[in-house]
Formats: structure tokens, sequence, C-alpha cells
């Protein structure tokens, strides 16, 4: 499941990268692609704007196929108060930019697992891949508009998992 | 707000604001800074063990802003900090900005609780900042 989980988040870091150069965040001193691992960072208390963070949810397994099936819910969050050279007035645009994104970061729906907790990480046999993503209603909080997508994810365990 | 009046920069705003918070039982505080990370994949995935330094500043006070109105609930606190203090350890740690040294802020200690700092400002005299006053909230642990 962790590798699933990893590989997740590596293949939408790297083709964020790709797709939107400039969606960055500063985490611990260090410029990043704009896409967060919720539980893999500090503590906040308000998520950071204009950034994708990852949360992982519901669980659930398949063990009666030949090799056992996880399906992950992971929600994906993100908000904005658009720009200040726009005094905010776009932050509707802000959002579909990010909309549009997350929709291109997510496809192809698979990448190939890889075990990242070996050094250098190692290429397993199978793949992740992931539904269709779910875009529930924004809300809005004060300035701030936000939408939190949800995709189901699927790896099959491996040996060793 | 920063003052616009066409004098001289003087330090007097920030010994004044020192010897303001010294008198009203000024304390310390810890900040838990993050060392840099090294921005490899391992670090994002939560599988390298972060850094942390543990950066005193003082005088600082504190005070509560919001009780917590339900069990469960964070109270929030703000803490009035030395700019000079501040200054100093942006110096020390050779970054660019306080701004910095707050955003790589994990958590503040003080008198053995933590706290999560939820907004920054400052007060400015003369062009130059002489108060920082964090809002802060108390973390999940302390609140239950």
């Amino acid at each position: 499941m962790q590798n699933a989980k990893d590989s997740f988040y590596l293949a939408l870091r790297s083709r964020l990268a790709v797709i939107n150069p400039q969606r960055t965040v500063l985490v611990r001193g260090a410029l990043r692609p704009g896409i967060l691992l919720e539980d893999a960072e500090a503590p906040v208390a308000q998520p950071p704007a204009d950034v994708f963070v990852m949360h992982w949810g519901a669980l659930g397994a398949e063990t009666e196929l030949p090799s056992a099936m996880v399906a992950m819910e992971c929600e994906i969050s993100y908000c904005t108060s658009g720009t200040q050279a726009f005094g905010g007035l776009d932050r509707g645009r802000s959002l579909t930019a990010m909309d549009r994104e997350l929709i291109a970061i997510l496809r192809p729906p698979s990448t190939p697992k890889v075990n990242y907790s070996v050094q250098p990480a190692a290429p397993m046999q199978t793949q992740v891949f992931w539904d269709e993503p779910t875009f529930p209603s924004i809300t809005v909080q004060r300035d701030r508009v936000s939408r939190s997508a949800r995709v189901m994810v699927y790896s099959y365990q491996e040996q060793g998992e | 707000m920063s003052d616009t009046a066409a004098r001289s920069p003087v330090s007097a705003p920030q010994m004044i604001a020192d010897a303001l918070l010294r008198s009203v039982a000024g304390s310390s505080a810890q900040l838990r800074v993050t060392g840099a990370s090294s921005d490899s994949s391992q670090s994002e995935l939560g599988l390298i063990a972060t850094t942390f330094s543990e950066v005193v500043i003082s005088p600082v006070v504190m005070r509560k802003l919001r009780p917590a109105a339900k069990p469960g609930d964070a109270s929030q606190w703000e803490m009035l900090v030395s700019a000079t203090s501040v200054q100093a350890q942006v110096n020390a740690l050779d970054l660019q900005s306080a701004q910095a040294l707050f955003s790589m802020t994990l958590a503040v200690t003080m008198a053995g609780a933590d706290y999560l700092i939820e907004s920054v400002a400052s007060n400015e005299a003369f062009g130059k900042v002489y108060l920082y006053r964090l809002t802060l909230r108390e973390t999940f642990q302390q609140t239950l």
C-alpha cells in the first residue's frame, strides 16, 4: 500500500512540474512543485493557497483475487484567493486553472509502482491505477475558494509488501 | 502599517519595545525550526527524518485572544516578540527575512507548551519593525 501511495504522489508531482513549472511551494527552505502530502509535512493552522494538498482517506481490500487488490481514496484539496495584481477578483479563474491542472496530472490514469523506501528506488512489477476524479462543488470562505477532489487509487499487493 | 514620517531611522522604538516587553515580565520562547531539506523524493514522502533546531527569542509576552468555546477547541493566543531578537536570529541563521524564519518554524514552545503559528503581523516606526505579533493556536495534544 505504501509503495502505491508513494508512487501515486510522485507521479502527480512529476507531472505537475512539467505541466505548470510556475506552481511551486516553499517547504522547509526548499522550492518544490506545488503539491504536498499532508501526512508527511508539519501540521499547519491553515492549508497553503494555490497548492494541491493530498490526503489519504478510505481503504478497501479485495482478497479473493489471485493477487490481493487494494483500493484507497485520495482527497486532493486546493484553494486560492486569486492574485494580488487582480485584488483577488480572479479567484474563480485561478480555481478553474487548478481544476484543469489536476485533470491533466491525473492523465494517463496509471503509473509504474516503485519502492522508494530503498536507495536507489526499485521499480516493482505492477502498476498503480486510478478512476476518474470527482469534483464536488466549491467551498467559499471569505475571500478564499476551495475544492476537494476525490480519486480512487488501486494497486495489486506484490510479494513482500 | 508603516510610518512614513520623513525622519532618519533610529533604533529607539525597538529599544522602547524591548524595555516594555521586559517590564511586563517578558519571558523567552523557543522556535522549533526545521533544517533546510535536501529536497529529495524521500524527504517529501516522510522517509527521511527532518532535522530541527531550537531558536530562542526573548523578550516575548503571551496573551490569550480567544478561549476554547467547547472541549476539543483550540484557544488562540497572541505572542508579542521583540524585533531585535528576531533580527539577531535571522542574521545568525543567514536567512533573508523574519518571514523566512517564521515560515520555517514548526512550533513555538513557551513554558513547556507547543503552539502553531496562524499568522504573523508586525509594527513599524520610522520604517523599521520594532515588534512582531504572532497569532498562535494550541497544538491538538494540548486541547484534549
